[in-house]
């Protein structure tokens, strides 16, 4: 069959849905069936799965012209999708082509909730087509002659790549893609991604940096020229709007006016407990939402996830309250509103949350912004201007993720065992490894064959093995088995699972939270009010508690988001604007603040770098604003509070959000010695944070998901008893052995370079410094807190710095207890 | 580096290690090495650095070489799990101290006692001794004055400017003393304080008593 014979099969099925192919996705087809690789740039809701799942089907009805009568068997392509939510929705396309053109092709679903036994059915008879998530693609390739599976495959789709670019989920993808691509030869490698500033690097990313596939290979960019409305919801009262907070209900009236005002509203939180809050709060004060009003986020069960994602569809619910659970994929026809709670600090993030309503191509997007505390409506007006411009922020790839690889090559070493020449070839052609040295590889492969780089006395460590041959292998049952469990958990939280007392999964909570509770108390997860009976082998068992009950939300660790560069120069615009005529809607709504801020301080202007000190009763407070996204913020308060330490003996606690930062001490600081010695000088930068880096726990922190993806922390298994117990412990107390006995270690050092390259972002930094350098600096010793300080310095989250020496500040301080 | 402590009128001396000298027994008492811990982990495929469980003796000789004692008394969860490895470095570490050793068994301590027998352990459930009771669990009994382990305990300091430190510690209530743990790669838990108890928070070389004040 020729080309435009395989094309008449696609428009016509397209027709008689009603529908007309865009150019996008007739250009992708036809790349597709070239045997061409690439990267589709196209919004959700676009058709973009359209556009990559009928050229796979058009290539099999191509190579197998009798297809209506007979099937030829083996998987013929995987589609790998970042949630796993998506995955019926992305099943259910596919299955619809496949139905309508009668190609007999099967459709598979592979992910961590598939049940054990449609798994073992795969595996004796695979599904043509294979959707699958990052981590159950590294399973696949821990069983027994995964080879033989992915031989015949003859393309890989790798949905929502701009999600798993910049992510370890993204390297594991960029390992898998090595290996595929030798064992089968004839893959194409397709990549789908929304709009990111770097859109040319993900394609390099995806495919490997001078690699054959990448030569071959095109980028094909969907013009979908959508409108989007953005509109900030100013209540007619200013003067209660609160200077801090990050919940926002005090906006809950207007929310429900929007609510009512349209047929179906998605809600977007920041997080979790705050998306707990707001359902909790619609309910209480809007009874009449009961039955209309559901919740989706992350850690709620699947089956409640996809019932709400099925009643949306249906049109049954009004609203629902969810996080960036709901950000990707799905098509939600009948989503006409969408409000954003709280800054969503990326305008990539706002641009996909607001393509959520008018989901079909051609209408508008409305999206409602509601700033949960004053200043945050300068942000509104600066994501204003954002999708205006259509300003996007980029997804920075990892590099060198040790970690990764050897969870990688242990996997390798599960299944069927590999040859290093081999796979140091293969693993050397993708993006993050492209610099490994032949050195690096060694350190990866002492470190799972001798748990160090040196044989010594009385060591029993055992994992992986080297046979006669050269060929390195895993042969102990339970540490092959103990490896898949761990694999699915690459960023390690340990988590509990919440049940029922006589049956029913509600889904999972972190231990954290669950530690601070006694049998007795009342939490609200899941929008139930529930009783916590008792905790044992990972379950928390509960039963409803009585409606009247006091009880505390549920909440959640998961990262805090930061400003990306391009907000953060946009929000200081826009701010700058406040001492100006020409002030934004938003901008004047804040003009009791401004004024307050004025009474004792100043609105800072282009050429003012604003510094405010004041005492209260928790001590001396130094606050900075440099307005450059909290990630900027956490390592000038680092940078800054070592250097000052450095004049003088002194102990900081630091606190920062994406407006700027604080230096909180026991003792005055100097200030005028700050200026004087000119401590803002970029010059010896990179040395300076390096000290300061070691005396805080940023690089600590980090070290936690490596611990767990390099196999050194064992989470344990998920929902069992765990005879393992011995074996569990914490990455603070092997970050420490390695800190204090193995800092060569180079998943020890790696906790520090990721702090580097994906937190502390030196080049912003660096950018940051000079422009202050330039500024003047306005230094106001005021009376009390400010409004602008007052986000900040009420911040719980701190970091600390100290020159101290750990007896001097035993001495001031105390235990205590509660009477 | 020590600190000099009165209980029920007998003198002891707090190490920074976490050990605690009984200065008219001459008795070392000591709680929660687990020992065998970093092998444990090696055996199983967590590449924790080996010469850390080297680490564990060291700090055992030093404690011995400082106070010279004429027993050693092991309050519980000696070793961390099954046999391994390191008993042999154990089992030379005793070959080299020649004093009676005790051992009140602790919930990790599952080694055959033989094994100890076999190298002059004595081991015990717990120990009355002079009004004081040596055991591994915290309990309170008439009359008599625990020391114990098991806990691991830890205390959160708090001071002005929003400081917080969270520090081992001995943890001294009316009618017992809580041992930190010895051992290196052990993890501690945090107690809430009393009225009244008396805490003595450990560093790498000072022990502190630190106020202990209502909040």
């Amino acid at each position: 069959m020729n080309r435009e014979q395989l094309f008449d099969i696609a428009t016509g099925w397209f027709e008689s849905r009603g529908w007309k192919p865009f150019p996008f996705q007739t250009q992708t087809w036809t790349a597709f069936l070239q045997g061409k690789n690439g990267l589709l740039n196209a919004p959700t809701g676009s058709g973009k799965t359209y556009a990559l799942w009928l050229p796979v089907v058009l290539d099999y009805i191509k190579n197998n012209p009798d297809y209506k009568t007979k099937h030829k068997p083996g998987l013929k392509a995987i589609w790998i999708t970042p949630l796993r939510a998506l995955s019926v929705e992305i099943k259910q396309a596919a299955d619809r082509v496949n139905d309508d053109l009668g190609t007999g092709l099967t459709v598979g679903i592979r992910t961590g909730d598939t049940s054990a036994s449609e798994r073992s059915k795969q595996k004796t008879k695979i599904p043509d087509l294979l959707i699958t998530t990052p981590e159950s693609m590294q399973l696949m390739l821990a069983s027994k002659d995964y080879a033989n599976v992915f031989k015949t495959c003859g393309a890989i789709i790798i949905d929502e790549w701009h999600e798993l670019l910049g992510t370890k989920r993204g390297v594991q993808t960029e390992l898998a893609l090595t290996r595929l691509k030798n064992v089968a030869p004839k893959m194409r490698i397709w990549g789908i991604s929304a709009t990111i500033g770097n859109l040319q690097q993900a394609m390099e990313v995806l495919l490997g940096p001078q690699s054959p596939a990448l030569e071959n290979s095109v980028m094909i960019r969907a013009h979908i020229n959508k409108k989007i409305n953005v509109v900030s919801v100013i209540p007619d009262k200013m003067d209660a709007y609160p200077w801090r907070g990050h919940m926002g209900l005090h906006l809950i009236d207007e929310a429900a006016k929007i609510i009512k005002g349209s047929r179906t509203t998605l809600l977007f939180c920041n997080t979790r407990a705050q998306c707990e809050l707001w359902f909790q709060a619609l309910l209480d004060k809007f009874p009449e939402f009961a039955g209309d009003l559901a919740m989706h986020h992350g850690s709620i069960s699947r089956e409640n996830r996809q019932w709400v994602e099925q009643a949306i569809r249906d049109e049954q619910l009004r609203a629902v309250v969810c996080t960036s659970s709901l950000d990707l994929g799905v098509d939600f026809a009948p989503v006409e509103t969408v409000v954003q709670i709280g800054g969503p600090k990326g305008v990539a993030r706002f641009l996909q949350r607001a393509g959520r309503s008018g989901h079909r191509p051609g209408e508008e997007s409305n999206i409602y912004f509601l700033a949960t505390h004053a200043i945050e409506l300068v942000e509104a007006s600066a994501l204003r201007r954002a999708v205006q411009e259509t300003v996007v922020e980029d997804r920075v790839p990892y590099l060198n993720s040790w970690d990764v690889l050897v969870q990688y090559l242990v996997t390798l070493a599960v299944s069927d065992g590999f040859y290093p020449d081999v796979i140091f070839k293969e693993v050397k052609g993708s993006f993050c490894y492209q610099g490994m040295t032949e050195d690096d590889f060694q350190f990866c492969l002492n470190f799972i064959t001798k748990g160090s780089q040196s044989l010594q006395a009385y060591d029993e460590y055992k994992k992986v093995e080297i046979e006669a041959d050269g060929k390195f292998k895993v042969n102990s049952k339970t540490i092959a088995m103990r490896h898949r469990m761990q694999m699915g958990t690459i960023v390690g939280d340990s988590v509990m699972n919440v049940k029922f007392l006589g049956g029913g999964y509600l889904g999972s909570i972190e231990e954290w939270f669950i530690s601070k509770l006694n049998p007795g108390d009342t939490f609200i997860f899941a929008g139930r009010k529930l009783e916590l009976i008792r905790v044992r082998n990972m379950e928390v068992m509960v039963r409803m508690a009585s409606p009247g009950a006091k009880a505390m939300h549920a909440s959640w660790m998961g990262g805090r988001l930061t400003l990306s560069a391009q907000m953060s120069e946009l929000l200081r615009e826009e701010l700058y604007a406040a001492n100006t005529d020409t002030m934004t809607r938003e901008l004047r709504a804040l003009k009791p603040m401004f004024t307050r801020q004025r009474k004792e301080s100043i609105v800072p202007g282009d050429d003012e770098f604003l510094i405010e000190t004041f005492k209260t009763r928790e001590g001396y407070h130094a606050i900075f604003y440099p307005f450059e996204g909290r990630f900027v913020h956490e390592a000038l308060a680092s940078l800054m509070a070592y250097r000052i330490s450095l004049l003088t003996p002194i102990t900081f606690s630091l606190a920062y959000n994406d407006y700027g930062f604080e230096l909180l001490s026991d003792q005055e600081i100097d200030m005028q010695q700050v200026l004087d010695n000119d401590l803002f000088t970029p010059q010896h930068l990179h040395l300076d944070l390096q000290h300061s880096l070691n005396a805080t726990e940023m690089a600590r922190r980090k070290f936690r998901d490596i611990a767990v993806i390099a196999g050194l922390v064992f989470t344990g298994y998920p929902g069992k008893v765990v005879k393992t117990k011995h074996l569990q412990s914490s990455s603070q107390l092997i970050f420490e052995v390695f800190r204090d006995y193995e800092p060569n270690n180079l998943l020890f050092q790696q906790a520090y370079r990721e702090t580097f390259e994906h937190q502390l972002e030196e080049g912003r930094l660096l950018l940051a410094l000079e422009r202050i350098h330039r500024q003047q600096i306005v230094w106001k010793a005021t009376e009390k807190p400010t409004p602008f300080s007052f986000p900040i310095i009420t911040d719980r989250l701190r970091e600390k710095l100290s020159s101290e020496t750990l007896s001097d500040r035993i001495k001031r301080m105390t235990a205590s207890y509660m009477k | 580096m020590t600190l000099n402590i009165q209980i029920n009128s007998r003198d002891f001396i707090l190490h920074c290690s976490g050990a605690l000298f009984w200065v008219e027994k001459r008795m070392l008492l000591i709680s929660d090495a687990h020992l065998g811990k970093v092998s444990h982990f090696r055996k199983h495929g967590a590449a924790i650095p080996g010469v850390l469980m080297h680490k564990n003796f060291d700090k055992l000789d030093s404690a011995v070489n400082y106070f010279e004692p004429e027993s050693i008394c092991f309050l519980g969860d000696l070793f961390h799990s099954s046999l391994n490895n390191e008993w042999q470095l154990f089992h030379d570490w005793v070959a080299r101290t020649p004093v009676p050793i005790i051992l009140v068994a602790g919930n990790h301590d599952i080694i055959a006692p033989k094994k100890y027998h076999d190298i002059n352990i004595t081991i015990v459930s717990e120990w009355a001794l002079d009004g004081f009771l040596l055991t591994h669990y915290p309990e309170e009994r008439d009359g008599l004055f625990t020391l114990c382990g098991h806990i691991h305990p830890a205390v959160l300091l708090a001071g002005k400017g929003r400081q917080f430190l969270k520090l081992p510690c001995f943890f001294k209530s009316a009618q017992q003393m809580i041992l930190p743990a010895f051992g290196e790669f052990t993890g501690t838990y945090v107690m809430e304080p009393q009225e009244g108890d008396v805490i003595y928070v450990i560093t790498k070389d000072d022990v502190l008593e630190v106020p202990n004040k209502e909040r």
